[in-house]
């Protein structure tokens, strides 16, 4: 049943062309010998586990929030204490996050350790700061949006530090906080950064990361 | 480097199935049990304390602290940002062009190995620094 359903599918779409490659590629053994497998190689398929995990929480955290200074906080109050599943919704996302953190960094010295980001593994490395700094600035932007005295003022600190950086620091501080100070703008545009802009990148930048791990296979031992 | 092993799927992928699920899992169980705080609504005229960023920006946040030393004109504060965020960014952008070495073996890259750990060490020592100094 399910076979004819696949036959199907694939006569209409010719999908076994391109899936079958990827799925019948050997996996080398200093990755997975069929009894142990390296967990080290699993670190960038946890964090993009967590990505899914915060795409779907997100989507209902945001059926709720809304991004202005009056509503904000007591629309996270309500997530937190009257929709249902709500607290472990907002809980799910902010661990998964922190998680996923973990997982990137992780994922990053694994890598510099294999020398896995050496030719013709070049610009996956540095494709994969920008995941780094992308999966940071989520952070940043999340963590303002509660609008509790913890993201008021750990987002007031974190401006004037980056308003700090020579020539361009103050400029960008000015366009983080759309204008001079933190405000209803800098809530509104924190908020389409975090689920619009960020999102979209990453999952653009993961695709070519993705297909770049595909068109090279895996690094060689390391050891 | 693949003459031999298990196929990616199902074998392979199997596997990831089950580090995945104990994963998500543990996500699901450290947010059942100390779920995300929400603390007083903001207020931009009192000043909490102590405020912390979030635990991966405390390497910027201590080295911040740890660096009190003005460069001839250049103010220590304006120092600290710089090297802590601009110059260490750039350093972990250019790491494949600055190690020219195509030696993968652990044990015949001695260099990068150290220069690795004393990294990873210092953005420990810094995160710390940034917590434990007030
Ligand atoms: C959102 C963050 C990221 C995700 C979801 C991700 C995902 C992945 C996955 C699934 C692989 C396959 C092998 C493995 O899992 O170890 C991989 C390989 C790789 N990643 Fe990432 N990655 C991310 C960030 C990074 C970062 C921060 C770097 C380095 C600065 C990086 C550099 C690389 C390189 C060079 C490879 C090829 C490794 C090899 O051939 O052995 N990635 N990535």
């Amino acid at each position: 049943m399910m076979k004819q359903l696949y036959e199907w599918i694939d006569k209409r779409t010719k999908l076994s062309k391109y899936w079958e490659p990827i799925a019948r590629h050997p996996v080398p053994s200093h990755v997975s010998d069929g009894v142990r497998t390296n967990p080290v190689y699993c670190l960038g398929g946890i964090a993009f586990l967590c990505f899914i995990i915060l795409v779907i929480t997100g989507m209902f955290l945001a059926m709720y929030y809304k991004p202005t200074p009056d509503e904000a906080y007591e629309s996270v109050r309500y997530i937190m204490e009257e929709v249902p599943m709500g607290a472990f919704i907002r809980s799910v996302h902010s661990w998964a996050a922190n998680m996923m953190i973990a997982a990137v960094m992780l994922h990053m010295i694994r890598v510099y350790f294999t020398g896995a980001y050496k030719p013709p593994r070049e610009l996956n490395w540095v494709i994969g700061v920008v995941l780094f700094l992308i999966t940071t600035a989520f952070g940043f932007t999340g963590y303002l949006l509660p609008w509790d005295q913890l993201a008021y003022w750990a987002t007031t600190i974190g401006i004037q530090i980056t308003s700090g950086i020579p020539v361009v620091g103050p400029y960008v501080g000015k366009l983080l906080m759309g204008g001079g100070e933190i405000g209803p703008n800098t809530l509104s545009r924190f908020y389409a950064v975090h689920t619009i802009i960020l999102p979209l990148t990453l999952a653009l930048l993961l695709g070519i990361h993705f297909l770049l791990v595909r068109i090279h296979g895996i690094s060689g031992r390391y050891l | 480097m693949r003459v031999r092993g298990l196929s990616f799927f199902p074998n392979f992928l199997l596997r990831e199935v089950v580090i995945m699920f104990t994963t998500a899992a543990s996500i699901f169980l450290l947010a059942s049990i100390f779920p995300a705080s929400l603390l007083d609504p903001a207020n931009p005229f009192e000043t909490p304390k102590p405020i912390f960023p979030e635990w991966y920006f405390l390497y910027v946040y201590g080295f911040l602290k740890f660096w009190t030393w003005d460069i001839g004109p250049i103010k220590a504060k304006t120092m600290g940002i710089v090297i802590s965020m601009v110059f260490f960014q750039l350093l972990l952008i250019l790491v494949p062009f600055i190690d020219r070495n195509t030696e993968v073996n652990l044990k015949k890259r001695p260099i990068a190995v150290i220069l690795g750990v004393i990294t990873i060490a210092a953005v420990l020592f810094f995160t710390i620094y940034g917590i434990v100094f007030e």
